[in-house]
């Protein structure tokens, strides 16, 4: 295949397209055990909470014939795979859910917490959420938490996320944004870059990970600009919701 | 729904699953074709005959990605 001259961000760093997978997956396997632990070091605990809201969000409904079906892109380490469960067990609704990550040390780490914890109802599967190895009109919900800024092409991955679900069905996305209130955004940012990486190094060995996330998020787009692009993928009432005031984001919208 | 046999009971280590459930092999599409993949046990392979391509399952986890698919023959 001809080298593609098109290029794409990796933290700050501008690089070819074809190479922000294989860096974004450097980032992974460095972290991957330590990447729980991390999050509640890098949220003060927050991001608990945040996913907390993606799962309510979806309105898991009691729901008395069939097995609802969420896929879960980036899904990693099955944070909302697990979440998802425990909401529709307390229903007595059944739930089958897939998380599909790109990252196989992550999936690893996932699905060994997944049999520890006797989540029978997840599985785990390695694959991009720009191609989702899914069959069409499939899924009652699509999530993804803190991956869509990893994509090389989010466009897609929002497209994979429409034609997967079923009419009727819904995406949610958790990823962190930016603070409408620039003086807040200002101490967040003194926070994100002199604290972040060498806590990660203290904690994974590995600073350049952790700086590689937070510019990530510096490279996001603002959430009316995100918002427009899930709207671009076909979704109908989009909307999102600044979390502990936009330090991260919740958007979803409707296939219908 | 049937009772569940297990079809990892011959394998030694019981807690890692080796190969993924059937209602997952009716859900999963090859990601580059989207066609259907049959598992082939023998190899512990998923394969799309559309795409030509064998995908691994490792630990019981499909992986499906292309680079990592071997490329059929013929």
């Amino acid at each position: 295949m001809e080298p593609s001259q098109n290029t794409t961000s990796f933290g700050f760093q501008t690089v070819n397209e074809e190479d922000k997978q294989g860096l974004v997956r450097g980032v992974f396997d460095a972290v991957a055990d330590k990447y729980d632990i991390m999050n509640d070091l890098m949220s003060a605990g927050l991001h608990r909470l945040w996913k907390q809201r993606l799962v309510d969000s979806l309105h898991i409904r009691p729901h008395a014939d069939g097995v609802l079906r969420l896929i879960d892109m980036a899904g990693g380490t099955g944070d909302i795979a697990f979440r998802a469960c425990q909401r529709a067990d307390k229903l007595s609704s059944q739930i089958s859910v897939q998380v599909v990550d790109a990252n196989e040390q992550m999936v690893g780490v996932g699905a060994k917490r997944g049999r520890d914890n006797g989540f029978g109802q997840v599985d785990f599967i390695t694959g991009t959420a720009e191609a989702l190895p899914v069959a069409d009109q499939s899924a009652d919900y699509v999530t993804i938490a803190f991956g869509i800024r990893n994509v090389t092409h989010r466009d897609r991955a929002l497209a994979e996320a429409y034609r997967v679900l079923k009419p009727g069905g819904r995406f949610v996305c958790l990823e962190f944004s930016h603070m409408p209130l620039k003086l807040a955004q200002k101490f967040y940012d003194a926070y994100s870059f002199n604290v972040i990486p060498p806590m990660g190094k203290a904690i994974t060995g590995d600073a350049s990970a952790y700086q590689y996330l937070i510019e990530s998020i510096r490279q996001f787009p603002k959430a009316e600009a995100f918002m427009e692009e899930v709207a671009a993928a076909g979704f109908a009432r989009c909307q999102f919701q600044r979390l502990n005031g936009g330090i991260a984001a919740l958007h979803s919208g409707w296939r219908i | 729904m049937t009772s569940q046999e297990n079809p990892q009971e011959d394998n030694a280590d019981a807690k890692t699953p080796s190969w993924p459930d059937a209602h997952l092999l009716e859900l999963l599409v090859c990601p580059v074709s989207r066609g259907p993949l049959t598992l082939d046990k023998t190899t512990s392979e998923l394969i799309s005959k559309d795409a030509g391509l064998a995908y691994p399952v490792r630990d019981g986890i499909p992986i499906m990605l292309p680079e990592e698919a071997r490329k059929l023959e013929g």
